[in-house]
């Protein structure tokens, strides 16, 4: 039988791989343990998103649903804008008449939850 | 299970994960409900009149509203500076006498647009009024519209714009391609384009943007009563924007 | 006739030295990338009136140089030359890694690349080359995967079955590449010749990488090949060659002869930098000197002189791809006939553009990055027959010296 072309015995070989590969997969893990547990003595105040300064009524939805899908809003609010022209109630220079500051809302959930939404490098919003 | 089964699994695993990542988004975005469903579209076709012969000579108005209104980057270079609307200077190759000639150029807005038709993402396309505006959502930043571009209309963001001019509109980043949007934004309002407001306020009143399907418009009467014509027709792209005096 | 495949078992060493080296270059093009990313497109030299510079004639090149499966697989699986098929396992191994490298060049020319990977494959458009191709090239990926497992499980029919698909796919492949610029509306580009002529270029650049890769290879591992397989290559190679000459000679005679291309027809075989490249680069070194070489009887039979001439022609197509390129795109378009440009706030006439290191590392990089794959594939798979023999020397069962 023809030699193996790898030059350490099977056995070692595998069990390398084995080890790098179960090291790889629970890394992540570990850090995202380890760090919570850490995070769970530290005092962390309670995510202070800015009140809003009405200068309309109300919101175009309810916070609810903004909470969890403004993402989805803006997306298909994009798509009817740039794709069709239609400019209705709905837009990041509307959101800016009450929610003044994007520091002090916006921000503050989307560094909470590590998301980069790369819009303000074209869109305006201080 | 040996190393050569355990390769094949997890390949072969990794393949199918992308695929149904890929097909998922891919169906989701052409079979899903798609933004815009149900909307009453215009009807308009919006077209462009210069009139060649009330365009001041050395005057650069239009391009400085156009600039100042879409936020378009000038970096000290002509290499990379953008301009949306600019003014060429030509002089007839065969009459010796003829005196020199000022012609305005921008994006033509084709009906048959080369460059919506070689965007592979369709990030440049044809709106339903006739405008064709770049996504810069999806554009990808491949350049291949600006090949296609007979009329070297289009330009691209080399560098990344610092200057914000105006902060009601938003600016382009680094990486996507450009061109005149006919000030879509302000049409889709009911105002004038950028370049016709300023054109109007120092007095030449050249350039007429309206509606080509209404008769009754400005520009369709322009159209209709001129010897209007467009720069290379010959090619078939059916540009809307006409000249008179050209 | 049994062939025995192997892998490149001895001169460890020295292959991880390669790996070493192709792995540094790879690194040097990551971080080019990188730099242009982080500086912006502008460090690479393109600019509004240049958009596409030497990543886009890499990667033409490459998907070009691909083609050296075509002619392998089509030589026995179209046209059961059985004796050319020990080299079928390295040939469409390299294709497949080729084109990566096409493909990884175009990735890294890209304006985003948060988005290269994602919109061009949710979003299609098959009116537009640039759509088309990618679907093109990651089909003919995917068939050389399904070639290789064909080649490498021994079953014959699927491998001449696949070994025919791939001939047909690979013809799609380098015309869609040049149906890029063929089908532009450039009056230099503009042309229903350039796919083909590509195809026929893209056949010259693969056969002779592909003599130099069983040349470079069997010597270098010390493994028998018969001089005349390498001498009948020399000899498909300088037929491929006339062939791109016919394509170039009719291309420039039609636009030097139609009044309206005429002056731009001057402008690319005369002027600057690649007019140079097309009469020395392409013409004399790429064309003429390997053709020379491989008609005389003396030199078209010696092994050494065939090698001089694939160099020669690998090197000349690179420089044909630089000139179906560029001269576009530095050429002006007409757009007032019987004008003449003298003032404009943009560059509206002729333009130049220079190749900057930023694009050289790039391209570089990419070369690493299919370098280290190369060897790693050569350490891993049993891709090199022990020997390749002629068909009328088959019966020894000895490899020679």
């Amino acid at each position: 039988m023809p030699p193996q072309a790898s030059g350490s015995s099977p056995a070692g070989g595998r069990g390398v791989v084995t080890v790098i590969l179960i090291l790889v997969i629970l890394t992540p893990l570990a850090y995202s343990i380890v760090s919570r547990a850490v995070a769970q003595n530290v005092d962390t105040a309670e995510l202070f998103l800015e009140r809003p300064d009405p200068k309309h009524q109300e919101c175009v939805r309810d916070t609810e649903y903004m909470r969890f899908h403004h993402w989805e809003l803006l997306r298909s609010t994009r798509e009817e804008v740039v794709r069709f022209g239609i400019r209705g109630e709905i837009g990041l220079h509307r959101c800016r008449d009450c929610h003044t500051s994007r520091e002090r809302f916006c921000d503050r959930c989307h560094q909470a939850t590590s998301l980069t939404p790369d819009c303000w490098g074209c869109h305006y919003y201080p | 299970m040996d190393r050569r089964d355990f390769i094949k699994v997890a390949g072969g695993t990794l393949l199918a994960g992308a695929s149904c990542a890929y097909a998922f988004r891919f169906l989701n975005d052409t079979f899903g409900v798609q933004a815009g469903e149900g909307v009453q579209l215009s009807g308009r076709r919006w077209g462009m009149v210069i009139d060649l012969t009330r365009c001041r000579s050395g005057c650069t108005t239009c391009m400085e509203a156009c600039r100042v209104e879409n936020n378009v980057g000038l970096h000290g270079d002509i290499r990379w500076d953008n301009h949306w609307i600019r003014k060429v200077k030509l002089k007839s190759k065969h009459a010796a006498g003829e005196a020199e000639k000022e012609v305005i150029l921008l994006c033509n807005h084709c009906d048959k647009p080369p460059c919506a038709q070689v965007c592979p993402v369709q990030a440049t396309y044809k709106r339903h009024d006739g405008i064709v505006i770049v996504d810069h959502h999806r554009c990808i930043g491949c350049r291949y519209c600006m090949i296609a571009c007979p009329y070297n209309a289009r330009q691209f963001n080399f560098v990344d714009t610092e200057d914000w001019l105006n902060k009601e509109h938003p600016k382009r980043s680094h990486g996507v391609a450009e061109a005149c949007t006919l000030c879509a934004h302000r049409l889709d309002v009911g105002r004038i384009p950028a370049c016709v407001e300023a054109c109007c306020n120092v007095g030449a009143e050249a350039l007429f943007v309206g509606d080509m399907n209404d008769p009754e418009s400005e520009v369709s009467r322009l159209i209709a009563t001129n010897a209007v014509k467009r720069i290379r027709e010959d090619l078939g792209t059916e540009p809307k924007v006409h000249y008179i005096g050209l | 006739m049994d062939i025995v495949f192997e892998r490149i078992d001895d001169q460890a060493a020295q292959l991880r030295r390669l790996m070493i080296a192709f792995g540094v270059l790879a690194m040097a093009g990551l971080l080019a990338t990188w730099w242009v990313v982080e500086k912006g497109i502008w460090v690479t030299g393109m600019y509004t009136r240049v958009p596409w510079g030497l990543q886009i004639v890499m990667a033409v090149y490459y998907i070009g140089l691909s083609a050296g499966s075509l002619v392998i697989s089509g030589l026995y699986g179209v046209f059961g030359k059985q004796e050319y098929k020990p080299f079928a396992r390295i040939a469409v191994y390299v294709a497949m890694l080729f084109l990566i490298a096409g493909l990884l060049s175009i990735l890294t020319d890209q304006g985003r690349l948060d988005r290269v990977f994602v919109e061009p494959f949710v979003h299609f458009n098959l009116q537009s080359m640039f759509s088309i191709n990618p679907i093109l090239y990651i089909g003919h990926i995917l068939i050389c995967v399904v070639y290789l497992w064909a080649l490498f499980t021994e079953r014959k029919k699927l491998t001449t079955v696949v070994a025919t698909l791939a001939f047909g796919w690979a013809f799609c492949v380098h015309s869609g590449t040049g149906a890029i610029f063929g089908f532009g509306a450039r009056m230099l580009y503009e042309s229903p010749l350039l796919p083909a002529s590509f195809v026929a270029a893209a056949m010259a650049s693969g056969t002779a990488l592909m003599i130099l890769l069983i040349v470079g290879l069997f010597k270098a591992t010390k493994r028998h090949v018969d001089d005349e397989l390498i001498i009948w290559l020399g000899r498909f190679l300088a037929v491929c060659i006339l062939v791109v000459v016919y394509f170039l000679a009719l291309e420039n005679a039609y636009r030097a002869y139609v009044v309206e291309l005429r002056e731009a027809a001057i402008y690319y075989l005369f002027d600057g930098f690649h007019g140079a490249l097309f009469w020395f680069g392409l013409g004399i070194v790429g064309l003429f000197i390997p053709m020379f070489i491989l008609f005389r009887r003396k030199t078209g039979t010696s092994i050494r002189w065939i090698v001089i001439a694939s160099v020669l022609v690998v090197f000349g197509v690179l420089c044909e791809r630089y000139v179906i390129v560029l001269p576009g795109l530095t050429h002006p378009a007409e757009l007032f006939p019987g004008m003449t440009v003298v003032g404009s706030a943009l560059e509206e006439g002729v333009v130049s553009y220079s190749v900057s290191i930023v694009e050289v590392l790039q391209a570089l990089g990419v070369f690493g990055v299919i370098g280290f794959l190369f060897v790693f594939g050569l350490r891993v798979f049993k891709l090199l027959p022990t020997e390749a023999r002629a068909l009328n020397n088959q019966s020894s069962s000895e490899s020679g010296p």
